[in-house]
């Protein structure tokens, strides 16, 4: 079916300044206009803007550890589903059913689980399947695991960590990889309960930054689009700035991506020994062009943290609310889930600004993601307020009013006059995450695009255009009409397939029979256990 | 051979379809128990939705405790894998399924690779009756892994726990427990503790008193668990329905939405009570379902004949048997994909749950 979009005032960075156009698009692509031909159905669009179909790249949306915070908290499910409106954050225990649909209806149709691990894989493309309309992808968890760091340990080959990083990318269909806390976890089943940056695994002698700056060459070398994601050290604690400035630092001209920087913006400045240190970090960011960021932002109210930074949540579990949580010592991986309730006290009102004092104080949009690393910060449904502070100056206001003045004052936030575009939206939510994660298809809308596309209600609610799209096309489907799900399909989980080393395959069945006493197809699977048409799309890496 | 039977006349199995979703359309309150894989679980919850039906899993009884150990306490956790590559000092908590004996042995023949001493000691606490007597399979399994008893004179398991978590934390309790010194030595000198479980249905409070002694151990050590769920399927069954709904069984969706009530969607109850009209049992194991009084029955069952009472009689595959399948497996603590070992043209649970889901007379699209 060939369809026009006309009227609309398209917002697309990658592909020429914005303005009024028609768009065109058949059989699930956007096309040049077609000569001598008319649309089969055409939409007015006017007094709509018109973007591509935006990209999450990081939000905790099925797995294992996802799947146990909503075991563990059915009453935030329950609590949420009669009155969705009036507890925004009390919904932690979002089935795989409602999560497509809620972000479908903001105008996502890319989102990006970014904390897979291995073992766990199967489980997790399950949950991601049941996901409707959307598309999906994980990011792969090494650098606790024994394998690799043994290789380190060992001062294997450069060769052998590359075939082990693609073995275990193609094995779990993965999009990536990513890094948590490099050694901690590891270290804590020896019981080492803090953990930095040069600090050493006791077991392997081998220490985070090394572990970190193996798998970012690994990945470089490998060709995947996606810059290693780094869950730094110290995730949470006041002077964890520090941190990240080594990490930054330790990127050495090559691709890295920091996850959730605003967990790491604190200084130990003021009377609480709690301040911010987002001016610092934005600088620094600012300074080093291979290092990309996403915010982690924090909003306000009850939500649950989810994170397989072991250590770090089990230093946390004395603030659950409620008192309840779950710890994981897992497979060359770590789990917490951890209950919390960001209030509007000195230390959320201190969160809340660092926030979006990096979002602000980073110039560049594509090197700043749009993230709540949900639902640590806050769930993504808080996203389309999120957009609002982020665009008026005059909301960012009224807000901080509500807050602890103490705290804000030990930020810049108030000082910052900026506000987002249009277009720095775009930028920052579609175009390039596209070209971080290596989606060429996507993240624009230019021919040869997939007709991902969300179409906005243009108005001064800001939060409120963003919360209910007024029309969505995923994959050329129209899915979601005045804020509401019209049509159900199921998207695809984006994997990269390199072709593994025949030598690693054998070790690897070695190892897992050894050390196991499993075979290694224990660990793996066909995909035809998924049991849906297509699971899976592939995305190439870099030549 | 048949496949299907409406009463206990063999029919085409388009018709035995098409009879029970007349039976499913008109009923006021259906209720599904079910045992299946992962994609029957899916297509079981899917068409409980459509109904508006209420669903558990046939050992749903077994689930409560466990279930409960998350949603009202959490706890520390580890893999079976830990286990056998890590963990130096292993206590086996109770009776432990038979099911999972074979994995318990196997951690006993091999060396825990990633402990500093690679090796460990064992202990075995026990509750109520001796299981160090040898009478039955849980004494033989303290056997043959050679672990030290330790038992509180005709203590329940659930008071055993709790004596063992006092005494580890220093409080003087009336009850001595065998070899408690041995354990507190083995504890000062291991580094990975780990103390093996499952659901315990008499005593749903021990297993957060495990917990609570789990916590104390890592105020200054490190420690873990080992859940090992009474039942791999039923487990399975529980990580489906809770990403699917956001809840665990003994969920119905009286208004639509999922609602989540152990007691409510009590299948056995709500058939004893009368609440339900119509009962879907769906498993593939040896166990027949029994028809309540009047309640009319439809059974998916793996059988060769018709369930005796039955409304209606649907022959299923075995999961991992007949088709290739994903289910829980405790020898890893995830799910795994598995091969059919012996294939057969048996049809699935889940394509026949989905052909009753279309055969309804809405014809809306499933939602989830």
């Amino acid at each position: 079916m060939l369809i026009r979009l006309t009227g609309g005032e398209i917002i697309d960075p990658v592909n020429g300044a914005s303005g009024r156009r028609d768009l065109w698009f058949e059989d699930g692509f956007i096309i040049d206009k077609p000569e001598g031909r008319r649309a089969d159905k055409t939409h007015d669009l006017s007094g709509c803007i018109v973007m591509a179909g935006a990209i999450d790249i990081h939000s905790h949306i099925g797995g294992g550890n996802v799947n146990t915070a909503r075991l563990l908290l059915p009453e935030h499910h329950a609590a949420h589903l009669p009155r969705p409106a009036a507890t925004p954050l009390s919904n932690a225990g979002w089935s795989t059913f409602t999560t497509g649909c809620l972000y479908a209806q903001m105008g996502f149709t890319t989102v990006v689980e970014p904390a897979m691990s291995p073992y766990n894989a199967l489980h997790t493309h399950l949950e991601l399947s049941d996901i409707p309309i959307i598309d999906k992808a994980t990011l792969t968890i090494l650098g606790n695991d024994d394998f690799l760091l043994s290789l380190i340990r060992d001062k294997s080959s450069t060769d052998m960590v590359d075939d082990y990083v693609a073995w275990t990318l193609a094995s779990t269909n993965s999009l990536g990889v990513k890094v948590i806390n490099a050694g901690a976890a590891a270290a804590f089943k020896e019981n080492v309960r803090s953990f930095s940056f040069d600090d050493v695994v006791p077991a392997y002698g081998v220490s985070s930054r090394g572990i970190v700056k193996t798998l970012q060459a690994s990945v470089n070398r490998l060709g995947v689009p996606h810059p290693l994601h780094v869950h730094a050290n110290n995730l949470g604690l006041a002077g964890s700035a520090d941190t990240a400035s080594v990490t930054i630092d330790a990127a050495e001209g090559v691709p890295l991506h920091l996850a959730h920087l605003q967990f790491y913006g604190y200084g130990t400045e003021g009377k609480r020994k709690f301040s911010s240190e987002a001016a610092r970090l934005a600088e620094q960011v600012n300074n080093n062009p291979d290092v990309t960021i996403d915010v982690g932002q924090v909003m306000f109210g009850q939500t649950v943290t989810v994170s397989s930074d072991v250590t770090r949540q089990f230093l946390a579990i004395g603030n659950a609310d409620p008192k309840k949580t779950v710890i994981i010592d897992g497979d060359g991986n770590g789990g917490g889930i951890v209950p919390y309730r960001y209030r509007k006290n000195y230390y959320g009102s201190l969160q809340w600004a660092v926030g979006l004092e990096l979002f602000l104080l980073i110039d560049d949009p594509w090197r700043v993601f749009f993230t709540t690393d949900h639902p640590n910060g806050a769930p993504f449904t808080a996203y389309p307020d999120l957009f609002e502070l982020l665009m008026s100056r005059e909301a960012r206001d009224a807000k901080s009013a509500e807050l602890n003045a103490a705290a804000l004052e030990l930020t810049t936030l108030a000082s910052i006059r900026r506000e987002y575009t249009l277009e720095e939206i775009a930028i920052m939510t579609r175009a390039a995450p596209a070209r971080l994660l290596g989606l060429k298809d996507r993240g624009h809308l230019g021919p040869g695009a997939i007709a991902d596309i969300a179409v906005y209600r243009r108005g001064s609610d800001i939060a409120g255009m963003f919360r209910e799209a007024a029309l969505v096309f995923k994959n050329g489907d129209l899915v979601v009409e005045n804020g509401k799900v019209v049509h159900f399909r199921w998207g695809k989980a984006l994997r990269l397939k390199p072709t593994p080393d025949k030598a690693m395959v054998r070790r690897m069945q070695a190892y897992h029979e050894e050390r196991y006493g499993l075979s290694l197809d224990w660990f793996t699977f066909p995909d035809s256990a998924i049991e849906r048409d297509e699971p899976f799309a592939e995305v190439s890496c870099k030549s | 051979m048949s496949v299907a039977w409406v009463g206990s006349q063999a029919v085409f199995l388009s018709d035995a379809i098409q009879h029970a979703a007349k039976l499913l359309a008109s009923s006021r309150c259906p209720v599904i128990s079910f045992d299946a894989d992962v994609h029957g679980t899916r297509s079981v919850i899917a068409l409980a939705e459509k109904l508006g039906a209420a669903y558990d899993h046939i050992r749903g009884r077994e689930l409560l405790n466990e279930v409960a150990l998350f949603t009202s306490h959490g706890g520390m956790f580890t893999t079976p894998g830990e286990v056998r590559r890590r963990a130096d000092l292993i206590i086996l908590v109770g009776d432990l399924p038979a099911s999972h004996h074979e994995l318990i042995l196997s951690w006993a023949s091999a060396q825990p690779d990633l402990a500093g001493k690679q090796s460990r000691r064992w202990f075995h606490l026990e509750g109520g009756e001796a299981v160090s007597g040898g009478k039955d399979a849980e004494g033989e399994l303290s056997r043959q892994v050679k672990a030290v008893i330790l038992s509180a004179e005709a203590a329940s398991l659930g008071t055993a726990v709790a004596l063992l978590r006092a005494e580890l934390a220093g409080r003087r309790t009336a009850t001595p427990i065998t070899n408690l010194d041995s354990l507190k030595k083995a504890l000062a000198e291991a580094d990975f503790p780990v103390f093996v479980f499952s659901g315990n249905t008499e005593e749903p409070t021990s297993l957060a008193m495990l917990q609570g002694l789990v916590a104390d151990l890592n105020r200054s050590k490190r420690a873990s668990s080992l859940f090992l769920p009474s039942d791999d399927a039923a487990w399975g069954a529980v990580l489906t329905s809770v990403w699917m709904t956001g809840f665990p069984p003994r969920t119905g969706f009286p208004n639509g939405a999922p609602v989540y009530d152990p007691e409510r969607w009590d299948i056995q109850r709500m058939l004893r009570d009368k609440e339900a009209d119509l009962h879907l049992w769906i498993s593939p194991g040896d166990e027949i379902p029994a028809k309540q009084g009047r309640i009319p029955l439809v059974a998916l069952a793996h059988t060769a004949s018709p369930v005796a009472g039955a409304a209606v009689t649907i022959s299923i595959a075995a999961p991992g048997i007949d088709h290739d399948c994903v289910a829980y497996s405790s020898r890893t603590g995830t799910f795994r994909a598995t091969r059919a070992s012996a294939p057969s043209d048996r049809p699935a649970i889940a394509g026949i749950v989905r052909q009753l889901a279309q055969a309804l007379p809405s014809g809306e699209a499933e939602s989830c």
